[in-house]
C-alpha cells in the first residue's frame, strides 16, 4: 500500500513548477466550469429580486439597485409552494418507501428462497432494464386511467415502486451477507419473514440510504409521468405545477419559486457527499 | 460424509417434482408477489399492450377495432416521422461531440484537486439533481431574447443579439448545451469513482519510469477507464434518444419542427390527438431504435472489467 492517496501525480510532483502549472490550469477549469454549473441558480437567484420590469430588461447586471426580497415571499403564497413542497414531499416519499418495499422483498426472494425459474426472472428483469418507460407510456397511462388512479398518489407510486435495476442491485447487495446469520436464525426457529426483517434490513441499512436519496432526487424531479396523472392542481408536485403557471404570474416572481424549488435537491447534494462513494451503486 | 451420499441418491430416486417443496416455493413466491404484480401492471402489459395498439384504433375508450398497418403507413406518411428522427441523429451526434468529453476531463481533474475536490464535486453534481423542469425554465429565460443574459454577455464580445430557441440552426445545440449541463454531474461522479479505484501504485511505477502526466493518463487512466466510457457511451445515446422534456418545456418543438422529436409526436398523438394507435406506433419505433442500442451496448461491453 502507498502511504499518501495520491492522484494521479504525486504530492511532490504537484509542488514542482510543472505540476504548480497543471495545477493552476486544472483549478481555473473547474472554477470556470463551476461558474457555468451554477450560474442558473445565480440567475434564478437574482432575478428573483429584480422588479417586474427590470428582470426583461437585457443587460447584464445581474444585481438589481433595489433588492426586493419580499418576492420570495409573494411566490411562495401565490404559488402555494407549502402545498407543493408537501405534493412534491407525499409524491417522492412515497414512492422510495414503495420502491424500497417493494423491490427488497423481491430481492431478499431472489436472493435467499430459491424460487423456481430464478434464473428466467433475473433474465426477464434484465431485459426490463433495457426498456425504456417511454416506449409503453401509452398503454401504461390507459391501465391508470381504467384502475381510476389519475389525480391519486398510488397513480404515482405503483409505476415508482417497480424497478428491476434496484432489485437486481439489491439482491446482488443481499448475496454478500453471510450465510451463518441466517443459519443460526433458522435454529431458533425464527421465520423467513423474521428473518428479512431483522437480519437482512439492518445489513442493508447503507445500501437502503443510498437507493433511497437516489431515487428521491429522481422522484423529485420526475416531470412527464406526474404530468400526465395528476391533472389536479390541488394535487400537482412542484415541476409539473411551475411549468402549468409558467405564464401566470410575473417572470421575476417566477424565477424566485424556481430558485425555492431548486434549494432542497442543493442540501441533498451535501449528503449524498457523505453517503455516496460508498454506496458501491456504480458498475 | 456419508449422510450426504445417501441424501444425494435419494434425491436422484425421487422425481424431480416431489422434492419441491411447495410450502417454501409459496413463500418464495409470495415475496416475489408485489414486484411480480407491479411489473405485469406498469412494465409488461403495457409493452404487449403498445405492440397490439399499433394494429388498432383505440382512443380512451378502449379499443375500437383492428386496422392493420393503418397506423404505421399514417407514421411512415407524415413527414414528421423523417424531421423526428433526423433531429434524434443531430442530437445524438451534437451530445456526443460538445458532452462526451465534459465528464472525463472533469473527472480526472477533480482527482487531481486535493482538498477542493468535494467542493467541485458538488458544484459539477448540483444540477442533476434539480427537478429538469425547473432548470429547463430558468435557461430558457437566460436564452431569452427579452432580459435573457446571454444576449447581453455575447453582446460584450460584440456578437449581435440572437433568438437562441427561435432559429432553426441554433436551436438544436442550445437545447444540447443544456442536455450536457443537465447530464455531466452523474457521469463525473461515475468516472471519478472509477479514477479513486485505480491502484495508485500504478501512477507511482509510471512515475519513476519517467511518464510525463499526459502520458500516464493516456497509457493508465484512459485504458481503466474505457469499459465505463463505452457503457457511458452507450447509455448517453439512449438518454438522448428519448429527448422529451427540453425541447417539449423549452421550444415546443419549433421552429418549425427543428427541435421535434419523437418522443414529442408520442405524447402529441395519444394525450393532444388521443390517438393511441398512432402514439404506440411511434412507440414500437422507438423500441426498435434503442433494441439496436442495446445490442450495440453487448457488444461493447461484453468485456468484463479488471477489478
Amino acid at each position: 500500500m502507498s502511504t499518501a492517496n495520491r492522484g494521479i501525480m504525486s504530492h511532490s510532483e504537484w509542488r514542482s513548477p510543472t505540476g504548480r502549472l497543471i495545477a493552476l490550469f486544472y483549478l481555473f477549469v473547474l472554477t470556470v466550469v463551476s461558474i457555468l454549473f451554477v450560474f442558473p441558480f445565480i440567475f434564478s437567484f437574482t432575478a428573483g429580486l429584480k422588479n417586474s420590469l427590470d428582470v426583461i430588461q437585457p443587460g447584464t447586471s445581474l444585481w438589481p439597485e433595489t433588492p426586493l426580497w419580499g418576492n420570495y415571499l409573494d411566490a411562495w403564497t401565490r404559488f402555494g409552494m407549502s402545498r407543493l413542497f408537501t405534493n412534491t414531499f407525499i409524491a417522492a416519499g412515497g414512492g422510495v418507501v414503495a420502491l424500497l418495499a417493494v423491490s427488497s422483498l423481491a430481492a431478499y426472494s431472489l436472493s435467499r428462497l430459491k424460487p423456481i425459474g430464478k434464473n428466467i426472472i433475473r433474465a426477464i428483469l434484465l431485459i426490463t432494464v433495457a426498456v425504456p418507460g417511454v416506449v409503453f407510456l401509452v398503454p401504461e397511462y390507459a391501465i391508470m386511467a381504467k384502475l381510476g388512479l389519475l389525480n391519486n398518489f398510488w397513480g404515482l407510486w405503483i409505476p415508482y415502486s417497480v424497478s428491476a435495476f434496484y432489485i437486481i442491485v439489491l439482491s446482488n447487495s443481499f448475496d454478500q451477507i453471510p450465510k451463518d446469520l441466517y443459519e443460526a436464525a433458522q435454529m431458533d426457529g425464527a421465520s423467513e419473514f423474521h428473518m428479512f426483517l431483522n437480519i437482512t434490513v439492518p445489513l442493508s441499512y447503507s445500501t437502503f440510504l443510498v437507493i433511497g436519496i437516489f431515487a428521491f432526487i429522481g422522484f423529485w424531479g420526475d416531470f412527464l409521468w406526474p404530468f400526465l396523472v395528476m391533472r389536479d392542481p390541488a394535487l400537482q408536485t412542484m415541476s409539473v405545477r411551475l411549468y402549468v403557471q409558467t405564464r401566470e404570474f410575473s417572470l421575476n416572481l417566477f424565477m424566485a419559486a424556481s430558485f425555492i424549488a431548486m434549494v432542497p435537491p442543493a442540501i441533498a447534494a451535501v449528503f449524498l457527499q457523505r453517503y455516496a462513494p460508498r454506496g458501491g451503486l456504480t458498475f | 460424509m456419508t449422510s450426504t451420499v445417501t441424501n444425494l441418491t435419494k434425491i436422484e430416486a425421487t422425481p424431480r417434482w416431489r422434492i419441491i417443496n411447495w410450502k417454501d416455493q409459496g413463500l418464495a413466491y409470495l415475496f416475489l408477489l408485489p414486484a411480480l404484480a407491479g411489473f405485469t401492471l406498469t412494465v409488461w402489459y403495457p409493452l404487449l399492450s403498445t405492440i397490439l395498439y399499433s394494429f388498432q384504433k383505440v382512443n380512451l375508450n378502449g379499443f375500437q377495432y383492428w386496422v392493420g398497418f393503418n397506423n404505421y403507413e399514417r407514421m411512415f406518411g407524415n413527414p414528421i416521422f423523417y424531421t423526428a428522427w433526423q433531429n434524434t441523429l443531430i442530437y445524438v451526434l451534437l451530445s456526443l461531440v460538445i458532452g462526451f468529453m465534459v465528464p472525463i476531463m472533469l473527472a480526472l481533474m477533480i482527482n487531481e484537486m486535493r482538498g477542493m475536490s468535494t467542493f467541485f464535486q458538488m458544484m459539477v453534481y448540483l444540477p442533476a439533481l434539480i427537478p429538469i423542469a425547473v432548470g429547463l425554465l430558468v435557461w430558457k429565460q437566460i436564452y431569452s431574447p427579452s432580459g435573457g443574459i446571454l444576449n447581453s454577455l455575447v453582446g460584450l464580445v460584440n456578437i449581435p443579439p440572437q433568438s437562441w430557441l427561435q432559429d432553426p440552426l441554433l436551436a438544436k445545440p442550445a437545447l444540447v448545451i443544456v442536455l450536457t449541463w443537465l447530464g455531466s454531474g452523474g457521469t463525473t461522479m461515475l468516472y471519478l469513482y472509477a479514477l479513486r479505484e485505480i491502484p495508485t501504485e500504478l501512477f507511482e511505477a509510471a512515475e519513476l519510469d519517467g511518464f510525463s502526466v499526459l502520458q500516464r493518463i493516456r497509457y493508465i487512466a484512459l485504458p481503466l477507464l474505457s469499459y465505463r466510457i463505452r457503457i457511458m457511451l452507450v447509455l448517453q445515446i439512449i438518454f438522448v434518444t428519448q429527448i422529451f422534456a427540453p425541447p417539449f418545456i423549452m421550444t415546443n418543438g419549433g421552429p418549425n419542427n427543428a427541435t421535434m422529436s419523437p418522443v414529442m409526436q408520442i405524447y402529441d398523438a395519444a394525450f393532444v390527438r388521443t390517438d393511441f394507435g398512432l402514439a404506440s406506433a411511434w412507440g414500437v419505433s422507438m423500441l426498435v431504435a434503442l433494441s439496436a442500442f442495446s445490442i450495440l451496448s453487448i457488444v461493447l461491453t461484453r468485456e468484463e472489467p479488471k477489478n
